[in-house]
């Protein structure tokens, strides 16, 4: 039960995580174009920010596995 | 104590990196937008400081435009107020660590954590209310772009986290939280019973600073992105702004060109050519499209939708505005609006009924900019619909649309025995025909039914007679700004020369012209619409409808009478006195009136796309059972005649003007006989 109840509250924290992450990512690139950024390099742009997600994903699951507590529900 | 520690450094850094927000915030305003308006001409908006400020209050604080309609409406107050209470609290909740206000929480504190927690409710509410209406209802004029989705997440992923960081300090304090904390967080407590804690104090320290990164950070970037990059969220600022900097003229009213002897060129052809305050509007634009939704070109399947038009315009300033800048004014080649930025079809689609601006939160000038350019199509590039130039070609002939002699405009009040002003010029009123009334065989039965009106209620007027010219106003919206000034001033001299004080009109189009545009020119006048006379000779008993007229009337708003004039309740108190008239009203009224399609010289033109704008209000008002559309404008007359034809309703509808209503429950008809007045209501 202990278990489960980690595994749900991370999987709460990731997706809170990545909601933040991927809005920093969209706005930087949001920010980059309006700047005047040429938007023939929109693909590449969007590859870069999908690789740096990914990886950035990769190192939060291990992070919350390795670090998150693993005490009761605190009632 | 740990959580002292922690915020003292975060009261800190945030102080140092909202002061580096304010500062990107100014850099950017300034480069963004400030040097782009000042690209444009001057304009004076800074008078009337106090009555700006009380719109401006009235429209945030209260949201009373935007909340006009009820779902949007709901939405935007819920997810304003809430963000104002959250940041209220926030503030409040920030500054009471350092003051000692929280161990233990005194009153400051705990209000302050209520109202964030509350507010923060609101948000979210507003903000699930805006997700379903963008991604599941999906209204047609609603445009989303990448921006407007990457707002909402990131809207979102900072009110959880704030959330869990107060959920996380409360599970960290653990039991000495005092039990009443459920009443001053809501949210926060009960989220702090399923957060899991570190077992000892200075790993949740770690913990809570992880969390506080994490939800602080993103805050912060999220005000910076919206100072710095081009994002919806920026209407925070420059709706605000284009609220203060509205128009306070008379609604409606345009500016006429002054130095026609030495101007270079009329109107606007490229961007910098309007004022700055008319590329303030382009930014202010929400992309909100409730303009769209009431555009009756935009609904009749033209190619017109101001919120795109806007949207176009305010592309186009962001991708030439910098080019421009960059080079000296002499070497500047701007890239012209038209054929670009905006279509032929679409800019002469406008029947400037001002829908768009009455329903714009914003107060965005659509007419006066779309006039601007047809100024530029007429006065330089003469560039408009061939009947188009028949219609000028007329008016400058002979003052009137239809080129019939000008020496027949009286001809209608010969068998009246209606005085001419060079007669007598001792009359209180000079009736102001207008064209309809003088050629238009469906008009004229309008100026006879109004004059025999007056000469009844024993009235003192006179008419100009072939003294008379067109009001302008048709040539005025074709953007033939020289004719009108011509046709106006001619018509001031003429007004003046009798020494005229007080004019009536039974064309909403003159009325506006004479009340509105006139005063530039000098012609000052008092201006009454003839709706208006009828219902004071009402009330003052000085006509009294004794003859019942049966039926179901609904009555058509004109544009120029209600939006531009606010004549609402004059035209609809006149019908509630008729005996035995019964009033409907269309689902279309008041504001919110639909143009019968003739508005803008749309009169004069060939509707060769999309469905035909008065058959839609025609079949409106079919809608309604009505067996007669009353009317106070003769072109909406004109243009429900040609509806209710199409629609092959001849045999049991009729549009009939108020003052032929009147007339006919005047009863006075079969005493005295005297011309075909009106054409009598089926039953």
């Amino acid at each position: 039960m202990e278990t489960f109840t980690r595994v749900i509250a991370i999987v709460v924290e990731l997706a809170v995580l990545t909601a933040v992450f991927y809005s920093l990512f969209a706005g930087m690139t949001c920010e980059a174009f309006d700047c005047g950024l040429n938007q023939k390099y929109h693909k590449f742009i969007k590859l870069v920010m999908m690789i740096m997600g990914c990886l950035l994903l990769v190192f939060l699951v291990a992070h919350l596995i390795a670090f998150y507590p693993r005490l009761p529900i605190n009632v | 104590m740990y959580i002292m520690k922690i915020f003292l450094p975060v009261i800190i850094g945030s102080l140092v990196l909202c002061a580096g927000v304010v500062a990107l915030f100014v850099i950017a305003f300034r480069w963004q937008h400030y040097r782009l308006w000042r690209l444009g001409k001057e304009e004076d908006c800074f008078h009337q400081t106090a009555e700006r400020l009380k719109t401006l209050l009235a429209v945030v604080f209260a949201n009373f435009r935007i909340r006009k309609e009820f779902y949007p409406g709901t939405m935007h107050w819920l997810i304003f107020w809430g963000t104002l209470l959250l940041f209220l609290g926030k503030i409040a909740r920030l500054f009471s660590y350092p003051l000692g206000l929280t161990n233990p929480p005194q009153h400051v504190f705990l209000y302050a954590s209520f109202v964030s927690e509350i507010g923060g409710v609101l948000v979210l509410i507003g903000g699930c209310l805006a997700v379903i209406r963008r991604y599941v209802i999906r209204p047609s004029r609603l445009e989303t772009k990448p921006d407007n989705t990457l707002v909402f997440i990131w809207g979102a992923a900072i009110f959880i986290t704030g959330y869990l960081i107060k959920g996380f300090r409360m599970a960290a304090v653990g039991v000495t939280v005092p039990p009443d904390w459920f009443s001053w967080a809501p949210v926060s407590y009960p989220v702090s019973r399923f957060i899991l804690v570190l077992p000892t104090e200075p790993l949740n320290e770690l913990l809570i600073w992880h969390r506080v990164l994490i939800h602080a950070i993103p805050a912060l970037l999220l005000f910076a992105y919206i100072a710095a990059s081009r994002s919806p969220l920026q209407h925070l600022f420059l709706s605000p702004l284009n609220i203060f900097f509205r128009s306070l003229k008379p609604k409606g009213a345009l500016d006429p060109i002054h130095n026609f002897e030495d101007a270079e060129t009329f109107g606007v052809k490229e961007i910098s050519e309007f004022t700055w305050k008319q590329l303030l509007d382009l930014e202010a634009c929400t992309n909100c499209g409730r303009c769209q939704d009431v555009c009756p070109a935009h609904l009749s399947e033209k190619p017109l939708s101001p919120r795109r038009m806007t949207q176009n315009l305010k592309q186009h300033l962001w991708r030439e505005g910098p080019k421009l800048l960059s080079l000296p004014p002499e070497q500047r080649q701007p890239e012209p609006l038209m054929g670009t930025s905006v279509g032929e079809d679409e800019l002469w689609a406008c029947t400037t009924c001002m829908a768009c601006e009455e329903a714009c939160p914003v107060y965005i000038e659509q007419i006066r900019r779309n006039i601007d350019l047809r100024r530029y199509q007429v006065l330089v590039e003469t560039k408009f619909a061939p009947e188009v130039q028949l219609t000028l070609k007329n008016m400058e002939n002979n003052s009137n649309p239809w080129g019939i002699g000008a020496h027949l405009r009286a001809d209608w009040a010969k068998d009246l025995g209606i005085k001419t002003l060079a007669e007598d010029p001792h009359v209180e009123y000079l009736f102001y025909i207008g064209c309809s009334g003088s050629f238009d065989d469906r008009g004229k039965k309008v100026s006879v039914a109004f004059a025999k009106i007056l000469k009844a209620a024993g009235v003192s007027f006179g008419i100009l007679g072939t003294e008379e010219g067109c009001c302008g106003d048709s040539a005025m919206r074709i953007g033939n700004e020289y004719l009108y000034q011509t046709m106006a001033q001619a018509n001031i001299e003429v007004m003046k020369n009798y020494n005229v004080k007080k004019i009536i009109a039974t064309c909403p189009h003159g009325y506006n012209a004479i009340k509105k545009d006139y005063p530039h020119f000098g012609g000052e006048f008092e201006v009454y619409h003839h709706t208006e006379i009828i219902a004071d000779l009402i009330a003052k008993g000085k006509i009294t409808l004794k003859k019942p007229v049966a039926g179901l009337f609904t009555y058509h708003d004109s544009c120029f009478l209600g939006r531009y004039n606010a004549i609402y309740d004059q035209p609809r108190r006149i019908l509630e006195a008729v005996p035995g008239l019964k009033l409907t009203e269309m689902e279309r009224n008041l504001a919110k009136s639909f143009c019968c399609g003739a508005g803008g010289a749309r009169m004069w033109m060939d509707e060769h796309i999309g469905v035909r704008i008065n058959n839609m209000r025609t079949d409106q008002a079919i809608a309604t059972g009505a067996k007669t559309i009353a009317v106070g404008c003769p072109l909406c007359l004109t243009m429900f005649s040609d509806g209710i034809k199409d629609r092959k309703k001849e045999e049991t509808m009729a549009a009939l003007d108020i003052a032929e209503i009147v007339w006919k429950a005047m009863g006075l008809e079969e005493e005295k006989p005297a011309a075909d007045v009106c054409a009598a209501p089926p039953a």
